[in-house]
């Protein structure tokens, strides 16, 4: 019991001298200071690309999407008003810098390797445990079930369903109030178990 | 049934999603870039920035800084253009031929004396384009008017030491006012 105690409260302690740290560190370099924001790049970048990934579903893209991301942050650092609120911030830049992405690709790319997708779907769904997938699978499985989504709907499934971003948080990313995140969830949601009712 | 069986599919394909965290290679590129890119556009707009941060720096919001910098540049461009006009104005004023009597060489001259005459009104010359001369042909000018002067006063000095001559002059010169016509 004291055991479990004392790991809890150093885990608490850790995450808020963590906390501290990050929130020194961008009030440093709201100030200017390039050398700190290395470090801050350093921090933010598997963030902002596994939220690009997932939305895209392309690698090269989601490179692409980091670093635009992170020179505007650099750019605007200085109009945030709080440290506390530069996650959000972030994630909307770069959500923000996805839409425009996907609007740019208009056509949707068909996706030749359907069957082979729902194969590999298939197959992780009935093993008993969790096997953990490969950037390639996880980009064509993404695409394939977010496929008929809208840009908001898709969103709002990867930033809740995957990145596990409360829906207060959601909503100031996306620009939507609370009920509207709910209700783009539920239809992303309906629509991809409907899918998974068809193919599997 | 059907809709649990439904809710579990669903549920372990975003649980297996949500653990298959996308992986990022070559994360140190990435930053090296970013850097880059950071130092090169810094390199293109600390020129300005150093300029008008000082000056619009306190203003948050970007529209009204835009505008504040809008204006700022208007009225700078504005003055300059009025300064400018009001100093062409004032070089031109400057360039009008303005001689007096006291600025024309005087008969006994010197090289000196003609040379300044000639700077004088050289440098006074409109440039309204009314008339233009040389310089060779304005020293011309000048040298005809000052060797006009030097026979004038050796003829007035001549006239003086000969009385006759004085007296035939002045009849002669009364007899022409008489038969020139008034005007």
């Amino acid at each position: 019991m004291f055991l479990f105690t004392f790991l809890l409260k150093s885990r608490l302690i850790y995450k808020y001298f963590t906390t501290l740290v990050e929130k020194e560190l961008i009030e440093e370099c709201r100030n200017g200071d390039l050398h700190n924001f290395r470090k801050v790049v350093e921090k933010t970048t598997p963030m902002i690309f596994s939220v690009a990934f997932r939305i895209l579903g392309d690698e090269d893209a989601a490179r692409d999407i980091v670093q635009d991301t992170m020179v505007t942050i650099w750019q605007k650092l200085s109009r945030i008003k709080t440290a506390e609120t530069y996650k959000t911030w972030a994630y909307r830049i770069a959500v923000n810098k996805c839409y425009d992405q996907l609007r740019k690709q208009k056509r949707q790319k068909e996706n030749r390797y359907n069957d082979q997708t729902w194969a590999i779907i298939s197959n992780h769904i009935s093993e008993e445990g969790i096997t953990e997938l490969e950037n390639k699978e996880n980009a064509q499985i993404i695409n394939l079930l977010t496929n008929k989504l809208s840009n908001k709907q898709k969103a709002v499934f990867i930033l809740s369903e995957l990145e596990e971003v409360p829906a207060g948080e959601i909503a100031k990313i996306t620009g939507m109030n609370r009920s509207a995140v709910k209700a783009n969830l539920y239809y992303a949601r309906k629509n991809i178990e409907s899918l998974l009712q068809k193919y599997l | 049934m059907k809709m649990d069986a439904e809710n579990d599919r669903y549920k372990k394909m975003v649980e297996i999603l949500r653990k298959s965290k996308p992986d990022l290679t070559q994360q140190e590129e990435i930053q090296n870039e970013v850097i880059r890119r950071i130092q090169r556009e810094s390199q293109k707009f600390s020129g300005v920035s150093d300029f008008i941060e000082p000056l619009f720096g306190w203003v948050y919001i970007g529209w009204v800084r835009r505008s504040l910098i809008g204006v700022a540049v208007i009225l700078v461009a504005v003055f300059v253009y009025q300064q400018a006009f009001i100093f062409k104005q004032v070089k031109n004023i400057s360039k009008q031929v303005v001689i007096t009597d006291n600025e024309t060489a005087p008969a006994s001259s010197s090289l000196l004396d003609k040379r300044l005459t000639l700077y004088k009104i050289s440098t006074r010359l409109s440039p309204g384009g009314e008339i233009k001369i040389s310089e060779s042909q304005l020293e011309e000018l000048l040298n005809s008017y000052n060797d006009l002067q030097v026979k004038y006063k050796d003829l007035l000095r001549i006239i003086e030491d000969n009385p006759e001559l004085k007296n035939y002059i002045e009849n002669k010169l009364n007899q022409e006012k008489k038969y020139k016509p008034d005007i």
